[in-house]
């Protein structure tokens, strides 16, 4: 490889240099070992084919499709993650309940930034939550909400103290913003993960992960890879959710998707409505 | 004995300099009686020098910033210092005209001999932003007067010390001081020109006092001195030169006076937990007896005496606050503090340092948001959803206490929940009333689905909240899940019926 070492062979003059290469190659092969695959190499190289791997551990999702399709097998660490979802209520808590319980039971807190409703307590047991772990942050009453709310989490990101941060974000947030928190994640030894609503699906983001979630019937989430370490993956991703309905209630919440219109259905419960 | 003796030659400058918001360049002098006493490098450079009248001194640099001299600002500025001092030796005492003494021959051990002990000095002092000049001696007088006439200086023992006392001018002596021409008349210039005059001709012409002083700075003669004790509660005051209009400018002072504290702190080995500071307002018509005065409180969850940290903490509090008028003094109080083992210097993160991390976070946030807005939530037993969830404000100090990890430590996914899922995350604040068509729930104009329901709940006739509803579990056209409620009874005479309530979803 080095051309010291093609000199001998090829005593050729200065300009002549780049020439001497074939020359080289003319050498016997066993002489020169196959060149290292450049994932290899380092741990933060990766060829277009392949899924990149993290270089800090990644935390599992829980659930085995979603892992199999993310950089490094999980939710990754110390970088942004960005979820963009039409309106809150689809199921995305479910989506990260269980990793949100891993950070927990490695006696760390998790912090909510401005989450889109009240938080209801049982819920988020039923969830396996622990709610003394978990703080909600709510800047929006502040004179300045904008800047209240990314300053709180810059400073939760970049204490590296949190074990994991989720923040409700507005769609419309300049990029340099984004770039900014995601540098601040840096020090934040955990998932961090950014909702918004579906309208910044267009803009540029800094995050190194970006997914959009659809709700596909009751207990299922449509997962769409915007962006990720690794090549692009064009079909959505259909995952279970942790179930809230009984299985007969699920067949029924089907029939009545494919039927379109939930009024064909005849509404067998007419008697108990009619008790007011 | 080992001494080691502080001067600080600019100290009326500096303390006059703190009371003045920062610009870099400026030229500052200090008048006394219309006449200038004291004058910086830049006001120097401009021609301004000591000794001219206050009209001269204008004429030659328009732009000066004449501050008076005042004895009690340099006090409270040299006790800081001292009280620095006492983090290092418990025998401090101060000597005319501006320095601070110290013995520290017992200390040389612990802090790793004396050129570490003057790195760690000089580290400590940094904060209060004096210019030092330091000497060690084996006595007090003689490292006093060394250090008056020498940058950094260290005579390890007799000889040395009698070597360097020899070259020092005679005018640093105090008692020297009403015979100055005297002596400059007999060729008396250094202390060493002394020593070979006849020492009782010596004391009958300028009085004992001079031998005095001379034999206890060579050690020939006891010089017992009375150590300063730092008062138990502290109190600083700075008034400013210029009023404070801005946070920013109020800042400044609250540097200053935060970097006293850390002083007296480190001097009682303590950590503040509560301190005050007090803005002394200016009068808001001429003639009023009593100034406006806006006290801020800064409560600490944790102890502590890092300068850094309080700042950022005042900062928040300042930002948010709003003053009824500018500020022409700040005072600085503390009392509540707290005597505890330091804290570990650990090299990788334990659970004790990252909860105090923690703790820090949540204060700050407190100190910006709001205590309201940084929330934690509390279950309740209560059928009601809405009042199933209690809302309080976090507590940094219980971060503390908590019992961090219950080890764990490796980040695997638990079981899945065992119990299911029943209550949706989101609540909305305010049930929303949603239009019917055929007595079914419509949502933004699309029914609604019921896919499970009812579930009666019916509580509160003991507290007037009484709650009598059917939830049911509901899905929107495209998958998502809802909770809605019927009412059963007409909750108000003006809304005829009962109809029907979007109260959650399920995230």
């Amino acid at each position: 490889m080095a051309p010291q070492a093609l000199a001998p062979s090829t005593p050729a003059p200065q300009a002549a240099r780049p020439v001497a290469v074939p020359a080289g190659g003319a050498q016997p092969a066993v002489m020169r070992p196959a060149p290292p695959a450049p994932e290899d190499l380092h741990p933060s190289l990766w060829r277009a084919h392949q899924l990149g791997r993290h270089a800090d551990q990644a935390l599992p999702s829980g659930h085995e499709v979603l892992d199999a399709q993310l950089p490094g097998g999980g939710w990754p660490c110390r970088v942004l993650t960005e979820l963009l979802l039409p309106h809150p209520g689809i199921g995305e808590m479910r989506l990260l309940a269980r990793a949100l319980a891993a950070v927990q039971q490695g006696g760390r807190l998790v912090m909510m930034f401005d989450p889109p409703a009240v938080v209801c307590a049982p819920a988020l047991a039923e969830l396996g939550l622990k709610v003394e772990q978990l703080l909600v942050i709510h800047t929006e009453l502040q004179p300045r909400p904008g800047a209240d709310r990314l300053w709180a989490l810059e400073q939760a990101l970049k204490s590296g103290h949190v074990g994991a941060v989720v923040a409700w974000l507005p769609p419309r947030l300049r990029a340099e913003r984004v770039r900014r928190l995601q540098l601040a994640a840096h020090a934040h030894e955990g998932p961090a993960f950014m909702l918004r609503e579906m309208a910044a699906q267009g803009q540029a983001s800094a995050a190194p992960l970006r997914l959009s979630l659809h709700p596909a019937g009751a207990d299922q989430l449509a997962l769409r890879l915007l962006k990720r370490r690794g090549p692009p993956l064009l079909a959505p991703l259909h995952l279970a959710l942790p179930p809230v309905l009984s299985a007969a209630a699920a067949r029924r919440a089907q029939v009545g998707l494919q039927a379109g219109d939930p009024v064909a259905e005849p509404l067998q419960g007419a008697s108990f409505i009619n008790l007011a | 004995m080992l001494w080691v003796a502080l001067h600080l030659p600019l100290l009326s400058l500096e303390s006059l300099a703190a009371s003045l918001p920062p610009t870099p360049g400026q030229a500052l002098a200090l008048m006394d009686a219309h006449h200038i006493v004291a004058a910086d490098v830049q006001a120097q450079s401009l021609g301004v020098m000591p000794g001219m009248k206050r009209a001269t001194a204008l004429a030659l640099a328009p732009q000066l910033v004449l501050g008076q001299a005042d004895a009690w600002r340099d006090e409270q500025a040299l006790n800081s210092v001292a009280h620095a001092a006492l983090a290092y030796t418990p025998m401090v005492c101060r000597f005319e005209p501006a320095g601070v003494l110290m013995e520290v021959q017992a200390s040389l051990r612990y802090f790793g001999g004396l050129p570490s002990l003057v790195a760690r000095l000089r580290g400590t002092l940094a904060p209060l932003g004096h210019r030092l000049q330091l000497a060690s001696a084996p006595t007090a007088q003689g490292a006093a007067l060394l250090a008056q006439g020498h940058e950094c200086l260290h005579c390890p023992d007799r000889t040395s010390l009698q070597r360097a006392l020899d070259a020092a001018p005679l005018e640093l002596l105090a008692s020297a001081q009403a015979h100055g021409p005297a002596l400059q008349g007999m060729g008396l210039r250094h202390l060493g020109d002394l020593r070979p005059l006849p020492r009782p001709g010596l004391a009958r012409r300028f009085g004992p006092a001079l031998l005095d002083e001379i034999d206890r700075a060579c050690g020939e003669r006891p010089d017992p001195r009375e150590p300063i004790v730092a008062p138990p509660v502290f109190r600083s005051q700075l008034e400013l030169m210029a009023r404070a209009d801005t946070t920013d400018q109020l800042l400044h002072g609250a540097q200053v006076l935060l970097a006293r504290l850390v002083a007296w702190l480190s001097a009682q080995h303590a950590y503040v937990a509560c301190f005050r500071l007090l803005m002394k307002h200016e009068p808001r018509w001429r003639g009023e007896q009593t100034a406006a005065i806006t006290p801020l409180e800064i409560a600490l969850a944790e102890p502590s005496r890092e300068a850094a940290h309080m700042l950022s903490l005042l900062r928040e509090r300042l930002g948010a606050l709003q003053l009824p008028a500018p500020t022409l003094e700040l005072a600085l109080e503390a009392d509540d503090i707290s005597r505890r083992a330091p804290p570990h210097a650990e090299l990788f993160p334990t659970p004790q340092s990252e909860r105090a991390g923690l703790t820090r976070l949540i204060e700050r946030l407190q100190a910006r948001l709001g205590r309201e807005q940084v929330q934690c939530l509390v279950p309740v037993a209560d059928h009601r959803p809405e009042r199933s969830t209690r809302v309080c404000p976090a507590d940094p100090a219980t971060w503390r206490e908590r019992g961090a990890a219950p080890a764990g430590g490796d980040a695997v996914p638990g079981p899945a929940p065992l119990q299911a899922i029943t209550r949706p995350l989101w609540l909305l604040p305010e049930p929303l009333p949603l239009q019917e068509r055929h007595s079914r729930p419509l949502l933004e104009g699309r029914l609604l689905q019921l896919l499970a329901g009812p579930e009666r709940i019916e509580a509160g006739w003991w507290d007037g909240g009484l709650t009598e509803r059917d939830y049911f579990i509901a899905q929107t056209p495209e998958g998502a899940l809802v909770w809605l409620y019927r009412a059963r009874l007409p909750t108000r005479p003006e809304r005829q019926g009962a109809g029907w309530f979007l109260h959650g979803r399920y995230a």
